[in-house]
């Protein structure tokens, strides 16, 4: 399928802030998304999405549709963003304005339109993460979409700190072969 | 998380010790060497679940092994399509309004004051662009069809995403190799850059010596290294320990280009 971002990105790396706002009007709705359930309030989201995003811009020129997808990288520059600013922060979303708990957004059971709109990629992802016994599976989308630690793992799940870290370990060890 | 990667996390901030600090660092070195281990580290960073100092410190060797770089990347690739399946959610104007008036304050001081890195600079990539045409221009224009014996040997070495950063040539007419790299290369201390020679059919890669990690290093060679070029297909600059004189290369390169032979007569 062809990746729609990535020109528009590449027209945003020489230069071209039309084209970057096209970019930015596409995707900021899931990355915001993503800022929401990482930074737990409209304000540190936000902030997190515009730093972000003045990042995309400074660093277009450095995207290379061969190494993927346009999206999967202002993904990860986004993230990455995030999770600095939840270390710097140091105590981590002490009051939190909206309740981003769930994962239903992420479950196998999907609507028939959500899931024939799914790319492949994506699919291969879920079809790995279904190998995982469900507690590992639900740990590791916990730590990737909302940034918890071991520790808030271990008092949001009510499990014993050992318990998390070895659902983790052996969860990302089993699931290593498939996404390779 | 395993035992291995506790250890940076519980490891006391005040050691004060710099024998013990290097003490330290080398094992660090030694673990995030291991592939099994850096693998796992690689993932884990990728996902989320490596956090606090072990976070912290895995970010500074990834800025000097490209190696884990290119794992956390590829895994941050994998995971990146999550994103997919959320919902959407709006953000505010102000956020918009916002990147929009920073790019217009930006480039209003570009105007005057570049603020990039030079290396990263447009004219920077530009000359770096000519110099490197010009040398293979060189080599094309120089070669000599009729004989096809080079006397001038030259890459241009990139990294793995195709950065150009350092130009060697060698030449028979004093024996020498040269090696510019135009962008200091960060290493720990107790690792050293080496450059090898790697045949163009496979089998033992030929080392022609250790080399500085900014500016220009100069190499005599010998006879038989220069006879052995003509079967070398790729120039590499491998991170090895200080002083190990191994005779054959880490799999940690950080810089690769292709040799080219041309003749100046």
């Amino acid at each position: 399928m062809e990746d729609i971002y990535a020109e528009l990105l590449n027209k945003a790396a020489n230069g071209d802030q039309l084209a970057f706002k096209q970019l930015y009007e596409q995707c900021a709705p899931k990355l915001m998304s993503l800022c929401l359930r990482l930074m737990k309030t409209q304000a540190l989201a936000e902030d997190v999405l515009q730093e972000g995003f003045i990042k995309i811009w400074e660093k277009a020129d450095s995207f290379s549709p061969g190494k993927g997808k346009a999206m999967t990288w202002m993904s990860t520059i986004i993230r990455n963003k995030g999770l600095d600013k939840l270390r710097s922060l140091k105590t981590k979303a002490v009051e939190t304005e909206i309740q981003y708990e769930g994962l239903e957004f992420s479950s196998a059971d999907m609507e028939p339109d959500k899931l024939a709109n799914m790319s492949q990629d994506v699919k291969g992802l879920m079809d790995c993460l279904e190998q995982l016994k469900p507690e590992q599976r639900e740990c590791i989308l916990l730590s990737y979409y909302y940034g918890h630690t071991h520790q808030e793992l271990s008092t949001k799940l009510d499990r014993p700190l050992g318990t998390i870290k070895a659902w983790i370990r052996r969860g990302l060890e089993d699931i290593r072969p498939c996404l390779s | 998380m395993s035992k291995l990667t506790e250890k940076p996390m519980n490891t006391p901030d005040n050691k004060q010790n710099s024998k013990q600090e290097q003490g330290e660092q080398n094992s660090t070195l030694n673990r995030y060497q291991n592939p099994e281990i850096f693998e796992q580290l690689a993932i884990e960073y990728a996902v989320g679940s490596l956090h606090g100092r072990a976070r912290k410190r895995f970010e500074v060797l990834m800025d000097t092994h490209f190696y884990l770089r290119a794992v956390v990347d590829a895994y941050e690739n994998k995971f990146a399509h999550l994103v997919e399946l959320l919902p959407d959610s709006q953000p505010s104007d102000r956020v918009w309004n916002n990147i929009e008036n920073h790019i217009q304050e930006q480039n209003k001081s570009l105007k005057h004051t570049p603020d990039k890195a030079w290396w990263k600079s447009a004219l920077f990539k530009r000359s770096f662009g000519l110099a490197a045409m010009a040398l293979v221009i060189t080599a094309v224009l120089f070669l000599n069809p009729m004989t096809l014996t080079p006397t001038v040997y030259s890459a241009v070495l990139e990294t793995e995403s195709h950065v150009p950063v350092a130009v060697t040539r060698i030449s028979k007419s004093d024996m020498k190799l040269s090696i510019d790299i135009m962008k200091k290369v960060d290493i720990p201390e107790d690792m050293e850059l080496s450059l090898w020679c790697h045949p163009k059919e496979g089998g033992e890669p030929m080392k022609m010596g250790e080399i500085s990690k900014q500016g220009k290093t100069m190499i005599s060679i010998s006879q038989e290294e220069w006879k052995n070029l003509k079967n070398v297909g790729l120039l590499a600059i491998h991170i090895e320990p200080r002083n190990s004189h191994m005779d054959k290369p880490s799999n940690k390169i950080i810089l690769k280009g292709k040799l080219t032979p041309s003749s100046d007569s």
